[in-house]
């Protein structure tokens, strides 16, 4: 309220000490250029944002840790490859790879041999640009490939994930809301401790 | 890192609770290290920048030890009913 009423004094052309003589205060108002600017400092900014969501829930959340111990039957064993899932054997599940990244999500039918049968993205969806690095847009194209899948006689699917971005996680939801029964999830992910020399850091 | 596809990493969906499987995966991702060096490995990290990583790393890891072991001692029970009056 105070810095408005000096401001509109300034643009009036009165004189500060006018200013002055209704607030006190006014002393202490700096008025170098730096200061008026509401962005003091540009990591705080960052930092301020919310953190773009990875499809990464979970990762730090100490109370799995608890519920993974006494679920054994979470994790495959040597006879999973011939364990029956609706009549079908495991290892001849039909799978479905999805790679996300930050800018888009692929999602790809393929058979157990690894033969592609469909293939979808956001960008083929019809969402363009920045949109297509939303989960909103991975769980549309999923209900999509989902659902054509469905009607080729496909229900019972394993799923493979690959890479970080919002559709990690919402295109397996999708999957799932479009009727498929989702049998396990892998991740797939390349990650190397020894890798090629990676492009130089981004600038912000 | 290459190891049997669907064997390893792999989290089975129970009760078609696909957020639960996807969480356990996650977390199981994030404790391994394997998200957090899938990251720092998208963009090169300078020889500086990973000097003051380990650095902090070690310190961290020596502050953290130190500190639990601080914990444990406090909170140590060496009593037949290690909390009187609390069952």
């Amino acid at each position: 309220m105070m810095i408005k009423q000096l401001f509109t004094t300034f643009r009036n052309g009165s004189s500060i000490s006018e200013a002055v003589c209704c607030n006190l205060q006014v002393r202490f108002l700096h008025k170098s250029a730096p200061s008026m600017r509401d962005v003091v400092d540009r990591k705080e900014m960052l930092r301020s944002l919310p953190k773009p969501d990875e499809g990464t829930t979970g990762e730090k959340a100490e109370e799995m840790d608890l519920l993974m111990k006494d679920k054994l039957l979470l994790f495959p064993t040597k006879d999973t490859p011939n364990q029956l899932f609706n009549g079908i054997r495991f290892k001849d599940l039909p799978i479905f790879n999805i790679r996300s990244s930050p800018n888009n999500t692929i999602i790809t039918l393929t058979n157990s041999k690894g033969i592609p049968e469909l293939i979808r993205s956001c960008g083929v969806e019809g969402f363009k640009n920045a949109r297509k690095g939303t989960n909103i847009a991975a769980q549309a194209t999923a209900i999509t490939i989902g659902t054509k899948a469905f009607n080729k006689g496909i229900k019972t699917v394993r799923v493979r994930v690959k890479g970080i971005g919002p559709g990690r996680m919402s295109s397996i939801k999708g999957l799932q809301m479009s009727g498929l029964q989702i049998v396990s999830i892998t991740d797939n992910t390349p990650v190397s401790w020894n890798p090629p020399r990676p492009r130089k850091q981004r600038r912000l | 890192m290459r190891h049997v596809s669907f064997i390893a990493r792999t989290v089975f969906v129970q009760n078609n609770d696909v957020e639960a499987a996807c969480r356990v995966l996650n977390r199981i991702l994030g404790r391994e290290g394997i998200l957090e060096q899938y990251r720092r490995t998208r963009y090169y990290e300078k020889p500086f920048q990973v000097r003051r990583r380990v650095n902090y790393e070690r310190c961290k890891a020596l502050y953290d030890e130190d500190m639990n072991r601080k914990i444990e001692f406090v909170l140590r029970k060496n009593r037949v009913d290690p909390f009187p009056g609390c069952s």
